[in-house]
């Protein structure tokens, strides 16, 4: 089942530009490298293989990748971009700048490699990863996690960066290593912005009042196959990672807190099996296909189990800077976070809900 | 952060005057679906409910699996209205803990898009004083209740709290919104395009004045917004609204960070322009009043003059609360 799951076709785009390495430092952070090439100065290669371990190649050495290797070529930077943490206040932001890191001795696994392997369909682009990072940081202001409100002291601004910091590089491996607020007024007019949503809304309501709103605005285009296959591939990558890193960044100070470490760990444990054995996306029975309406929910369960994987990641960064004192919060945070994966991993298995109106 | 709760109640007026009362429960989920409602005699009316819930709480930061909450009506529902979706969906809220209110409450409004926050209406014609209404000129939208202004539409508001009076046992919190739609074509002169239908001649100018100036300071705004000023409540006193309003305005021209709560401020300046904030009088009675009232997410903004006179134990007691204080001496970004 695995086997199939990992060479799905439909999971990584073909590759058809060539590599370019006059973009990698600038527009593109890492770039899908062909094997037999010399790696460039700055950059470092990361070798992926079909079950996600990874290696590092220094610069200077040739790329050559072992059957069922993907190659990629990874500048360590520094970047810069701008995010903006309200979408409701789109003319102020922060201006990021971060580097990927050099390999870190301590930990057995780069975190950004792991970026890469789970994440990365082929190249990333500095845009799309801006705005990935941007909707993690969104999430935990939302959330309330990270405070930035208005007027903000020095003080409050400082335990901002520290969490901040710590979210990047534990949910993407970069290092911060500059954020300051910015005004963005120049980039994002909100007049402007404001604007064209009216003309968005106006359009529909002329036209046709039968048009449903919805359908006029732009459609995310969701097709079940290649988002179940990369939230799985995203699961079955990073719980395994993420457990272990649960492990080591608490230390148990009692025989409670140790009690409820360990069936963390088991929790995350059974869903990380569950995640393993999933059946596939098509399948009601063996040999028996399901109804593509079901395939659309298995498909959505599994999506919103990824996004219970992005919140534990920024909940581990929670824990790495916390300390002993507010504990408590955060394992009751962690409990929530694997009672989701549970219920999405568990929903996601179902081949049909049952009407559940009123029980 | 707060005690959970494991009831909460919400009533709504229906068309006959008399009172509904929706009764949310909180359970340990245990397999079961995460919402059920039940309706006296009508089962349609309660999957409506249900359906509606599902999708107002898509407008969440938080997903929790680990709960059912349970939702009963004390009568049946006529099919033909829709005014009690609002008290469902708050019920849903404060059982949760995800919205915290001061008072019980009594809400009416409907909606066709509860899937992003918004309130299209409410059937309820004659409002009376303490019901929350919703609709276009009272509540728009899930997020008002804090202030927030909704990411969704093309009129930005944003509102913020400011004591009325000078603090004390009568006092209470009025809120200023603000409104801005982009402007096209050009304009005559800047004050022409900020509207404030509540108030006096005087204090219109004032507010105008303050507007003015803040955008000013800010160097973007001028010429490019109609705005629209309104006041939750108008016979305030004092100037000492001044920093509210200008938060209002900040938040909803999209130009400040934002709380989870609401922003509560107080505060004037001679000198918006330069984006000063100056101090003004009953420090105590102030303070008293905001530590009542605060919530969780609630950010405090106070006259930095204030810092060394506030009351003894006030930062830990809003901070045990969730919310935040901070003493100010200028606007913007830190």
């Amino acid at each position: 089942m695995l086997g199939s799951l990992f060479r799905n076709p439909l999971r990584r785009p073909p590759r058809q530009d060539a590599f370019d390495a006059t973009l990698l430092g600038s527009v593109a952070i890492a770039l899908p490298a062909p094997a037999g090439i010399t790696i460039p100065a700055p950059c470092a290669a990361v070798l992926v293989d079909r079950g996600g371990r990874s290696r590092r190649l220094a610069a200077g050495s040739r790329i050559a990748a072992l059957d069922g290797e993907t190659a990629w070529c990874v500048h360590p930077g520094p970047y810069t971009c701008d995010l903006v943490p309200f979408a409701g206040a789109p003319e102020i932001g922060l201006r990021v700048s971060f580097a990927v890191d050099a390999s870190d001795p301590r930990a057995t696994h780069q975190r950004f490699d792991l970026f890469l392997a789970s994440e990365a369909g082929s190249a990333v682009d500095l845009a799309g990863f801006g705005a990935l990072a941007q909707t993690a940081l969104q999430r935990e202001l939302a959330q309330g996690n990270l405070d930035l409100p208005p007027c903000t002291t020095l003080e409050e601004w400082n335990t901002f960066r520290s969490g901040f910091n710590q979210l990047m590089y534990t949910r993407f491996g970069v290092t911060v290593d500059d954020c300051v607020p910015v005004d963005l007024g120049a980039a994002h007019d909100y007049p402007a912005l404001l604007e064209a949503r009216l003309a968005a809304q106006a359009v529909p309501v002329t036209a046709a009042a039968s048009v449903e709103p919805a359908a006029a605005m732009p459609a995310e285009a969701f097709v079940p196959a290649c988002e179940d296959a990369r939230a799985l591939r995203r699961l079955f990558l990073e719980l395994p990672c993420l457990m272990c890193a649960v492990r080591m960044a608490v230390l148990p100070a009692d025989q409670v807190r140790f009690r409820q470490h360990q069936e963390l760990l088991r929790r995350f444990d059974l869903v990380s099996l569950s995640v393993g054995t999933m059946p596939a996306l098509e399948l009601a029975a063996p040999g028996q296909p399901l109804a593509l309406d079901e395939q659309l929910r298995r498909a959505r369960h599994s999506r919103r189990a990824a996004a219970a994987l992005d919140e534990a990641w920024a909940l581990l960064a929670r824990m790495k800077v916390a300390g002993e004192g507010p504990l408590d919060v955060l394992f009751d945070e962690a409990d929530r976070i694997v009672a989701n994966l549970e219920t999405e991993t568990a929903a996601r298995r179902v081949t049909h809900v049952q009407d559940e109106v009123t029980t | 952060m707060t005690a959970p709760v494991f009831e909460a109640s919400c009533r709504s007026i229906l068309p006959d005057g008399s009172m509904l009362t929706i009764t949310a429960t909180r359970r340990p989920r245990a397999g079961r679906a995460d919402v059920k409602c039940s309706v006296p005699g009508a089962p349609a009316q309660a999957e409506r409910m249900q359906q509606v819930l599902r999708l107002a709480r898509h407008t969440e930061p938080r997903y929790d699996s680990r709960d059912q909450v349970v939702l009963s009506a004390d009568r049946a529902l006529d099919p033909a209205t829709r005014d009690w979706e609002l008290a469902a969906v708050l019920a849903d809220r404060i059982v949760r803990g995800v919205f915290q209110a001061a008072r019980p409450v009594v809400a009416n409004g409907w909606s066709d898009a509860w899937h992003l926050g918004r309130i299209d209406g409410r059937a309820l014609v004659n409002v009376p004083d303490g019901v929350l209404a919703g609709g276009p000129d009272a509540l728009p939208h899930l997020g008002a209740l804090t202030g927030q202004p909704d990411p969704g539409a093309a009129t930005a508001s944003a509102r913020a709290w400011f004591p009325l009076h000078s603090g004390g046992e009568h006092d209470d919190l009025g809120w200023v919104e603000v409104s801005v739609r982009p402007l096209t074509g050009a304009l005559d002169a800047d004050d022409d395009a900020i509207s404030v239908p509540d108030l006096d001649a005087l204090r219109q100018g004032q507010v105008r004045a303050a507007l003015a100036g803040a955008r000013h300071f800010d160097g973007r705004g001028q010429g490019q917004w109609k705005t629209t000023v309104r006041f939750g409540e108008t016979g305030f006193s004092g100037d000492s609204y001044g920093l509210a309003l200008v938060m209002a305005d900040r938040i909803a021209r999209g130009r400040e960070f934002m709380a989870r709560g609401r922003v509560i401020a107080t505060g004037t300046s001679s000198a918006w322009h330069a984006g000063k904030v100056e101090t003004v009088d009953a420090v105590a009675p102030k303070c008293a009043l905001i530590l009542r009232e605060a919530g969780p997410g609630d950010r405090i903004l106070l006259p930095k003059a204030w810092e060394n006179a506030l009351p003894q134990g006030m930062r830990e007691a809003l901070r045990a609360r969730g919310a935040s204080l901070a003493c100010v001496e200028r606007i913007g970004i830190i």
